[in-house]
This record gives C-alpha cells, structure tokens and sequence, in this order.
C-alpha cells in the first residue's frame, strides 16, 4: 500500500485512530505491534458489549424479586451491584486506552514529521518494553487495589443509598432496591431516635479523637521532658518502663484492663474496697459518663509511650547552639521551653499529630475490646449505639450484629465526609504538591 | 527548693511507672494462677503461688500451636507481597512517566485514609465469590490491598531521594529494568525496605475484624481471634487469658525495647519525607 505521506496530516491521523483504536498505526504510522495490540483492545470491548449492556441494566434494577425459584436461581442483587460497578470501572478504562491510543499516534505522527522517518522495529520494541514495565509493575498493585480497596468503597458508599438490611432485604433470599436519600432521611431527623443517636456519636467521635490525641501527645512530652531535664541517673530506667504500654499489642492491654476495670469482680475494685478507699464499686465501664473518661484515660495509658519517644527524638534533633544562645541572652529555663523548646518540638510532630487524629476518629480497637461500645443509653435498643460507641465500633455493630448494612454503609458515608479534609491536607503536604507538580 | 523539685519529679516518675506496669503485673499474675475467672484473682500479685497450669491448658487443650502458627503465616505472606508489590510500584510511580500517573497517585493518597474496615460487605462478598473465605491466603490478600495505597506512597517518596544518575549508569551498562530495580534502587531502599517489612508484619498479630469475618473453622483461627475467645461475654478465662498473651507479647516487648531507637527514626522519616 503506497500511502502519500506527505499528504498525511496530523488531522487525518487523528481522525483514523478515533474511527478504530490503533488503525492509524497500522495504517500510517506502520507500527504492526502497537496497533495490533489496541485493536485488540477495541475489539474485546466490542465483544463484550451485551455483557455490559445487561450489567449496567442490573445495575440500575437490583435484580427483581422471583420468588418461586429456588434461591440460588433467584437475583442476587449483591453480586450485581458488584459487578455493576466493576462494569463502569471497565468502561472508564476502555475510553482510557482510547485516549492513550489517540495520543500515542499523534506523538508518533509528529516524530516522524521531525526526523522524516518512522520509527523503525528496535525503538518500537524498546518503546513497548518501558511501557510494558511500566505496565507490569503496577499490575500486581493496580489489581489488588482496585478490587479490594476501591471497588469495595464505592460499593458500601453505594448501599447507603439501598434498602440492604435484615430481615426483609438481604441477599440471595431477597432482593435490594435503591432507596435514594431515605437512610439519610432516617439519621437526620426521618427518626428521632436515630438523629439523637448520630448527634451523640459524631460528637464523641471527635471529641474522642480530639482528647484521645491531645492527652497521649502531652502525657507523653511531659515526660520526655522532664526525663530530659531533671537530669536524674536512672532516667533510662524509667524510660525502660515506660515504653513498655507500646510494645504490648493494643488488643492484649485494652482486654486486660477491661478484665481489671470489671465492676465488681475487677482487680481495681476489690483492691480499692480491701484498701477501705471506698465501699461500693466504681462503674467504672458501666457508667455513660465515667466510662467515657475511663476510655481515654486508658488511652493516654497505651498511647503516651508513642509520643514520648517522639518527642525524645524530636527534641535531641533540635540544635545545641539555639540553647546556648538564649541562655547568653538571659533566658531563664521556663523561656527556653515556652519559646523554644515547645514550638519546634510541635512543628516537627504535627503531621504526625494530624494522623494520630484520623488514627483515633477510627480507633477500633481503643473502644470495642475496652467496652464494646457499652453501656447501653436510651437509644440503643434501636439504634444498639451505646454510650461509648464511636461511628466506626458502631458501624461493626449494624453490620455484623444487626446485619443493617444501609445504615453501616450510610455512616460509612458520613466518615468519608469527615476524613475527607485531612485527605486533602495529606494531598497539599507532599512534596511533589509544594514543588508545583506530581 | 531543689531537693523539693527532685522529691516531686521522683514522686510523678514513681507513679506514673507503677501505673504503668499495674496492668502488666497481673497479667503475669494472672498467667501463672491457679483459677481462671478474674474474680478468683488475688488482689496481691502472685499471692496465689506459681502454677503452670494454663500453659499446660494452652498447648494440650486449645489449638494455641496453630493460631499462632496461621498468625505467623499470615504475617509473613502479608509482610513478603506488601514490600514487593509496594516497592515495585513505588519504582515505576518513581521512574517512569505515563499518562494518568498523576491520577493514580492521587487516588492512592485519598484511598489511605479510608480503613479498610468502611468496606466490610463488599470485601465479604467478593471473598466469597473467589472461593477465599475460611482460608488464610483471603485474609493476606486484604492485608496487602490494604497496605498498598500508603505504602507506596511512602516507598516512593524515599526512591524519589534516590539520584536518577544512579539508575542511568546501570542502563549504559545494559541493564534491564527489573535489574536495575533489584540491583541498584532496592539495595539503596533498604533502611525504608526494613521498615515496611517490620511495621506490616507487627500488624496482622493483633488484627482482629478481618479474621473474624473470613476465617470460621477452628483449625483456621488466628492469635487474636483465639485470645478473645478466652475473655467473651459468655465465658471467663482469663487465666488461660493471660498466659497465651504473654507469650505473644514478650517477642514484642524484647523486639520494641530492643529496636525503639531505630523505629522511631524511621517513623520519623517516613512522616516527613513525603
């Protein structure tokens, strides 16, 4: 085929490669390899069109409720929500390789136009190799995080707006509908109980965070720097027994105080009680209020050591000769630390302050093995949000105990809202950000 | 006035340390009693006298050999594929240039901030699609998704300190990609190697929502799947309780006391570095 390449313009080349993916390169730009490879792309989509068709369809019904047929046979509105959003993944990335196909002709279309000729089978090769390296490398990575991170969220971000509860709609017995905004309805304001019940647990979540952060982070700088300037000998002693609350995995240490804290057999109790301290138990997990304080003071217990050893290292980093400095100026010890010491060792720390925050807000495991979200408050026999349930303890408990995976997933919903924000300062925190470009 | 000061800092120091290793001592206590209930506890640390009694229960009675055995497995396998499948895509994120690179990174940086826990049903229903549920390798699957969007994040950051005349040099000498990544980018890598590799072993130990939705059989069971059961609503054994935990946590408490210095250095650097 004797083209007229001077005839070729970028337009044309442009508009072929649109008509079919990779027909530009085989047609113009000779490059049988590429080309083939995205027509092959074109024509696997083409092909599985239908499929598509009819899971997108699902998508939008949910599958309809038959049931005089056997229930394996019936719609499984789970798995179609599932693959209705695998589908439009794969579409969006259909239209992708398009684009990259397009621009991948045009590049090669303007280099020939530079160096007068086309590529020739040892650049092509290398050109697929980095791009297949490239390829390679990520799959591993793309797949996993694909089907196992975001997939799964869009989906639970998706039954929020779903009926898919106990004990009517739950798959594969029934089907699920779209409900829109209902299940937001119910929590703010639809039902009086469930409002109350947000209020209540978003306001703890965060106050929860906020003092769960702050007490473990100044705990732990006080006695970093009291280790530090007291100058004693046997400093290395004590920090010996303090980092000990960080090496016991959390799980082991928040159910060993929930033993110790048991209102009447607990360890704490009886010994209080022999000691004549006091002559009836403390409720100390069994009170709305004393176990609120209760959980964040066990809190600061398993979370200071953390910080002290990052504000050791944080102050032994800071140099000798700012110190000296101040000290020639007059500055008395107080001085240094309110105007030295403390504002460096926090510029230095608040990144990590800010993850430790977001760290907390989901902090599973401080809440449900210290109290499992109890004690039991006014609301909880219909929402089971106890009295120091956070969102994500109470999430567990609609999903796996109650099985209402519309309100799990719309509280899910509420902290994406939540995180949302500390995701956008992670953004603007990076380096390549600050720099202008990615 | 300075001897008062002295008396002060010794008296909060004092405290703060018993406080500290209250818990700890009757856990002890605990593990070598004779009872099992928290209330037959004596209030006196090992008031009761030494008994082996629940280690004995542990590894005659329950499966506490296999839970640890899966746990480890797991934790190994997650640990392995995480610093592989993170660094690899760390170095193409570092080194190469495509088109939605900037997309894909930034999506990454959303996706870490969303425990994986928000997406339960989803993870429930694809796991049982794959025929993954009640199996150990389900489980690592999830741990490493998980552990990818950070993780690369942190890995690339470190490799993009790496000087690219590095990698060139390697190329002129005609070495292939794969080889340059294993010959030169993780060999320099490997304080922040080290790093993931120890941090995304530690968390699978203590990890208990996962195992709990995936695996069901007992044989299958992990650490804390197996421990928790010890200390549920419906029974009380602490006892027993107390000795499995203390053979967990002592590797942790030597390998923390032992590597505090390090860690925190490395926290340290993958928190700024970014």
């Amino acid at each position: 085929m004797k083209m007229n390449m001077e005839s070729l313009t970028e337009k044309k080349v442009r508009n072929t490669s649109l008509l079919f993916m990779g027909l530009a390169h085989i047609l113009y730009l000779k490059d049988y390899l590429k080309g083939s490879v995205f027509a092959l792309i074109e024509l696997i989509f083409l092909v599985s069109i239908p499929k598509v068709i009819k899971n997108i369809s699902n998508l939008i019904t949910l599958g309809t409720p038959k049931p005089h047929l056997p229930i394996f046979q019936r719609d499984n509105s789970t798995y179609m929500l599932f693959d209705g959003i695998i589908t439009i993944i794969f579409i969006l990335l259909f239209f992708l390789m398009y684009y990259i196909s397009v621009k991948s002709a045009r590049k090669s279309y303007q280099e020939y136009k530079i160096k007068g000729r086309r590529k020739n089978v040892r650049e092509s090769l290398a050109d697929i190799s980095t791009g297949s390296f490239s390829l390679f490398g990520l799959l591993p990575a793309l797949l996993l995080v694909v089907f196992f991170v975001l997939v799964p969220l869009i989906f639970s971000a998706c039954v929020a707006f779903t009926n898919y509860s106990a004990p009517n709609h739950i798959t594969p017995n029934n089907v699920v509908d779209w409900v829109g905004l209902d299940n937001f309805r119910t929590l703010f304001g639809g039902d009086i109980l469930w409002g109350k019940a947000l209020g209540r647990v978003s306001l703890w979540t965060l106050v929860w965070a906020l003092l769960a952060t702050t007490t473990c982070f100044f705990g732990g700088f006080i006695i970093a720097v009291i280790l530090r300037e007291s100058k004693i000998k046997i400093a290395p002693v004590f920090r010996g027994i303090f980092i000990l609350p960080y090496a016991v995995p959390s799980v082991i240490s928040m159910l060993v105080w929930q033993n110790l804290l048991n209102g009447s057999f607990g360890t704490v109790n009886r010994t209080l009680m022999k000691l004549g301290i006091i002559d009836k138990v403390i409720p100390w997990l069994s009170d709305p209020w004393l176990a609120k304080f209760t959980v964040v003071m066990i809190n600061l217990w398993a979370g200071y050591s953390y910080f002290m050893l990052l504000t050791t290292g944080s102050m032994t980093a800071i140099s000798q000769d700012i110190y000296d400095a101040a000290r020639i100026d007059g500055a008395n010890s107080f001085q240094v630390f309110s105007k030295i010491t403390f504002p460096l060792v926090i510029y230095q720390t608040m990144p990590l302050l800010v993850m430790s925050f977001t760290h907390n807000i989901n902090n599973f495991g401080a809440i449900f093995f210290l109290t499992g979200g109890k004690p039991v408050v006014a609301d909880s026999a219909t929402t089971s949000a106890g009295g120091t349930d956070i969102l994500i303890t109470w999430i567990y408990d609609l999903t796996i105990n109650l099985q209402k995976y519309n309100m799990g997933a719309a509280l899910a919903v509420m902290i994406f809202i939540i995180l949302a924000p500390f995701a956008i300062f992670n953004f603007s925190r990076t380096k390549s950000f600050k720099e202008g470009e990615l | 006035m300075r001897t008062l000061n002295k008396i002060i800092i010794y008296i909060f120091l004092i405290v703060t340390a018993l406080i500290t290793i209250y818990p700890l001592l009757y856990v002890f206590s605990a593990a070598f009693s004779k009872g099992q209930s928290i209330s037959a506890l004596n209030i006196i640390p090992f008031g009761d006298g030494i008994n082996f009694n629940h280690f004995r229960y542990l590894f005659k009675e329950t499966n506490y050999l296999n839970w640890f055995k899966n746990t480890f497995i797991v934790a190994a396998l997650t640990s392995a594929l995480t610093v592989l499948i993170a660094s690899l895509s760390a170095y193409v994120f570092s080194r190469f240039n495509f088109t939605i690179k900037k997309t894909m990174l930034m999506t990454l940086l959303i996706l870490q901030i969303f425990p994986s826990m928000l997406a339960m049903i989803a993870i429930y229903v694809l796991l049982l699609r794959m025929r993954a549920l009640d199996t150990l390798w389900g489980l690592v699957l999830v741990y490493v998704a998980g552990n990818i969007p950070y993780n690369t994040w942190l890995v690339k950051s470190y490799m993009d300190t790496i000087p690219r005349s590095l990698d060139e040099s390697a190329r002129i000498d005609g070495a292939s990609h794969l080889t340059i990544f294993f010959r030169v980018i993780l060999p320099v890598a490997t304080p922040i190697i080290i790093f993931l590799a120890i941090v995304t072993f530690t968390a699978p130990w203590m990890d208990f929502i996962f195992p709990k939705m995936i695996l069901r059989s007992p044989e299958k069971q992990t650490l804390a799947l197996g421990l928790f059961g010890f200390v549920t609503d419906k029974k009380s054994e602490f006892g027993s309780f107390a000795a499995g935990s203390i053979l967990v946590a002592i590797p942790f408490i030597i390998f923390f006391i032992l590597g505090h210095k390090h860690m925190i250095s490395s926290f340290g650097a993958g928190a700024v570095k970014e």
